[in-house]
């Protein structure tokens, strides 16, 4: 449920020169991002190189990809290094699936906003553990401040933008705003408990 | 694996929420990436444990599934009636609290449940997962090690994030932060020992955490939201796969050996055989009447004899319907009744539809409902769509028709103007056609009354609701009652414009039609005006150049495009009015199975034009449990296919569907 874009060829191209490749190309999240040109002329570029390539949905499914590889058999075999364009995810899976391959990502893994939950959107959620938007309005400054900052404003914003770039808003000029205008400004009085950062795994 | 994203907030927390409230209303998100199971709810029941007397003060308690999605949750949520409460409490993931804090400005918004970060291990910072649930994560960094790391990441993995090496710690493999927890770098360093590899520290760079920038990442974002709502919410971007055969010319494919033309080529009744065996048909002769109002006339498409009146494998659907079975004479002899009509600008609307009826003319975009039919609405129309959309990927016939014959569509498009009364038209067509629009173009600008709109290119723009909501902006009633007319719009297919130009101008029944025949394998694919009842065992071994018996074990063939495209258990069928096209692909190594669970990752609520939850038709249509799918909207599926397509589990939702939808008729009839 992720975004990529594709690496530079000067830092595939040394991994892969003279090699005998197979391709596995994840179409699955396609619509959310991924550049579909850019891929073809990428692997265009390959040529000879290439003995063969599976286009699939869903990399990261195992059990698909985990079919693929049993129905490319004869392919991957003659293939000395495995080429995969996909997220991180789908790039370990593969991975793990031929252990005894040498298996290489074409792509940068990127994150989008509110991808997390479902839906891409201006919200984001780190998934902290200890959720604080009860205290600042229902703005996250975890996901949304540039330095994370859990108690206030760092002071360093001009005209409600964050110092560290200028497209970006001062979420904790929005969040005094937000809790002004809700007559909650008391709540800011609540922070500053120091925050649990020890994230506990999922069952 | 479960990535359920949140839970309840430590029961001191909750009851201080409830100590500074008054009048609470509980949202609860339906949960997302887990697997579906019926037991919603059960953090509801705990909170109002937990909060024990001031149970008094929430005044209500609504379950949203996928919350985070602004657009159908502001829907659902516009329905429910907020103002009478003074705060807001929600039980979701941080995105289901944001983004109602932003809905509902006013109003106080409380978070009842903390998010759970998801990572198996103890990553030092958030890690994403697939769309599967899997225990591979991502941390989206935006510069990806897994090259120098034999696939695994340290970054998840390794409890500390180390990138150049282990940090001495580990014992026996094992992590020192927490004993039951691989290291990292011992399962990466026997990885590449395995490959014959070697982890070569001087090629990492150093990690740049200020990349991927803000910017960019706030771009794709916005992007991404933006081409979901474009024109219409929901719907995809498939790979069109159209350049194989947008230039190829409409070729004439030889008249079959024998036409097989069903007598159920429209929906409605069969029509009744107006000849029999032994008989001597022409070219263009009618052998089918119409049986009833919502029926419709059948024509030869060759001249010859009638062989046999009999059951035959029909291409719509798995089973056997009536045909009449033509062996051609070779004569090509034309049914002497077709002659031209010089003065059909003055016919009046009664005239024009008799025409349209007795040609046997049906919507040709796939629907085949008689078109003299829908050309009768009970309620007034005030504007004509003419669907030049074509959305479906590889087909490009009615993109051919506007190409070459741009001049008889809008002669076609002036005729429907005068059976429906209609003054203003629109043509619709995707971007993706430039060459069909620059050819209406010339013609539309001596035509005022015509304006042609060009549409973003996105599946299923061609769907009828989809296309008045991009051009008019006007929102269709939900079907099965509702229809286009009910905002005063008909939509017609180009294909069936150039029939109705054929029928009144040329005299010509409708018994042929232009297909795309494209795909994977084929030696000669292209645009063809194929005569109705041609085999598609001649069409295949046309466009195969060989002999094609054994096709159907390598190659999946459908009637219509690859995603609503039904697809043909043999060759046996022969070409109908609905037939778009005939797409050829390689099978799958992975076959679509009913078997595997959803997960609820919730793509299918994202891609859904008709803004339903299509989850819970194979949820339930897998327990068999029919009649539930109906509380959740089935009767409006339009069955676009854009749920099925995008299922990450492959479960075959359409099926399901249209059971469902069988189901509910039949409910509701009795």
């Amino acid at each position: 449920m992720l975004a990529v874009q594709i690496k530079a060829e000067q830092e595939i191209a040394p991994l892969i020169s003279s090699k005998k490749l197979f391709i596995f190309e994840c179409l699955g999240c396609r619509d959310v991002h991924y550049p579909v040109e850019e891929a073809e002329r990428f692997i265009a570029g390959l040529k000879e190189g290439v003995v063969g390539k599976a286009s699939l949905d869903y990399l990261c499914h195992r059990e698909f990809t985990h079919e693929y590889i049993k129905a490319y058999a004869s392919e991957i075999e003659k293939a000395q290094v495995i080429l995969v364009f996909s997220c991180g995810v789908g790039a370990q899976v593969v991975s793990s699936l031929l252990e005894d391959k040498i298996v290489y990502t074409c792509c940068d893994t990127l994150y989008l906003n509110g991808f997390q939950g479902l839906t891409v959107q201006e919200f984001d959620c780190d998934q902290c553990g200890e959720c604080y938007l009860n205290y600042t309005g229902g703005l996250c400054p975890i996901a949304r401040c540039s330095k994370h900052l859990l108690n206030g404003p760092c002071g360093g914003s001009q005209d409600g933008k964050c110092e560290v770039e200028s497209d970006i808003p001062c979420v904790w000029q929005q969040i005094v705003d937000r809790l002004a205008k809700l007559g909650q400004l008391d709540t800011l009085e609540r922070l500053g408990t120091a925050k649990n950062w020890n994230v506990s795994p999922v069952s | 694996m479960d990535y359920t994203k949140f839970r309840l907030k430590p029961d001191q927390e909750i009851r201080e929420v409830f100590e500074r409230v008054n009048q609470i209303f509980i949202l609860s998100c339906g949960k997302c990436y887990k697997k579906f199971e019926e037991e919603d709810g059960e953090e509801y029941a705990r909170l109002l444990d937990i909060v024990g007397e001031d149970h008094r003060k929430i005044a209500g308690h609504a379950m949203i599934d996928f919350l985070c999605n602004d657009f159908l949750s502001t829907r659902r949520i516009s329905d429910l009636d907020l103002s009478h409460f003074d705060s807001v409490g929600v039980v979701s993931c941080g995105l289901g609290v944001q983004f109602l804090a932003k809905l509902l400005e006013g109003t106080p918004v409380y978070a009842l449940a903390d998010s759970v970060p998801h990572s198996v291990n103890y990553p030092p910072e958030v890690a994403y997962h697939g769309i599967s649930l899997e225990e591979e994560n991502c941390a989206a960094c935006g510069q990806c090690y897994l090259n120098l790391t034999g696939g695994i990441c340290p970054i998840t993995n390794c409890a500390k994030g180390l990138l150049n090496g282990p940090c001495g710690g580990a014992t026996d493999g094992k992590c020192e932060v927490d004993s039951s927890v691989d290291c990292a770098w011992v399962r990466i360093h026997e990885r590449l020992r395995k490959r014959g590899e070697q982890f070569a520290s001087e090629y990492v760079q150093l990690r740049d955490y200020s990349a991927p920038s803000w910017k960019l990442r706030s771009d794709l974002s916005l992007q991404n939201q933006a081409l979901r709502g474009e024109g219409f919410y929901g719907g995809f971007h498939p790979l069109d796969k159209k350049e194989a055969t947008a230039d190829k010319q409409i070729e004439d494919f030889a008249e079959p050996q024998i036409a097989v033309i069903f007598l159920s080529q429209h929906v409605g009744r069969r029509s009744q055989p107006s000849v029999e065996v032994g008989d001597k048909v022409r070219v263009g002769q009618k052998i089918g009447e119409a049986d009833g109002f919502v029926s419709s006339a059948i024509h030869s498409s060759i001249s010859g004899k009638v062989i046999a009146i009999e059951a035959r494998t029909y291409p719509a659907a798995p089973r056997k319907e009536l045909a009449i079975v033509v062996e051609n004479d070779g004569k090509s002899e034309l049914d002497p009744l077709i002659q031209p009509r010089e003065d059909f600008e003055g016919l009046p609307k009664e005239t024009l539809l008799e025409i349209v009826k007795e040609s046997g003319i049906v919507g040709l975009g796939g629907a085949m409902f008689p078109t003299n039919v829908k050309f009768s609405p009970p309620k007034a129309v005030d504007t004509l769509i003419v669907n030049g959309c074509e959305c479906e990927p590889y087909l490009n016939a009615d993109n051919r028709i506007m190409i070459e014959h741009p001049e008889e569509i809008l002669t076609g498009i002036r005729i429907v103007q005068n059976i429906l009364g209609v003054e203003k038209v629109f043509v619709g067509v995707e971007d993706n056609k430039p060459e069909a629009m620059a050819a209406l173009k010339r013609l539309s600008d001596r035509s005022p009354s015509v304006e042609l709109v060009s549409l973003k290119t996105k599946y299923p723009q061609g769907a009828e609701r989809a296309l008045i909501r991009a051009i008019l902006d006007r929102e269709v009633p939900p079907p099965p009652k509702g229809l286009p007319f009910d905002v005063g719009v008909m939509v017609s297919n180009v294909s069936t414009l150039l029939a109705i130009y054929q029928a009144v101008v040329k005299g010509v029944p409708l018994f042929q039609r232009v297909i795309t025949v494209s795909g994977e394998g084929l030696t000669r694919s292209g645009n063809y005006m194929v005569k109705i009842g041609t085999p598609l065992k001649d069409i295949m071994q046309y466009c195969f150049d060989k002999n094609v018996d054994r096709i159907l074990e390598e190659y999946d063939v459908r009637m219509g495009g690859p995603v609503m495209g039904i697809p043909q258990a043999s060759l046996d069928s022969s070409v109908i009015k609905g037939t778009t096209g005939l797409t050829v692909l390689r099978k799958f190594p992975v076959q679509a199975s009913e078997e595997r669970d959803c997960i609820r990752c919730g793509r299918c609520v994202e891609v859904c034009p008709m803004q339903l939850y299509p989850l819970f038709y194979g949820f339930y249509g897998k327990k068999g449990d029919l009649g539930k799918a109906m509380e959740y909207r089935v009767e409006e599926c339009v069955e676009c296919g854009c749920c099925e397509y995008i299922c990450a589990s492959k479960i075959a939702l359409l099926s399901f569907i249209r059971q469902e939808k069988a189901y509910a008729r039949s409910a509701n009839k009795g």
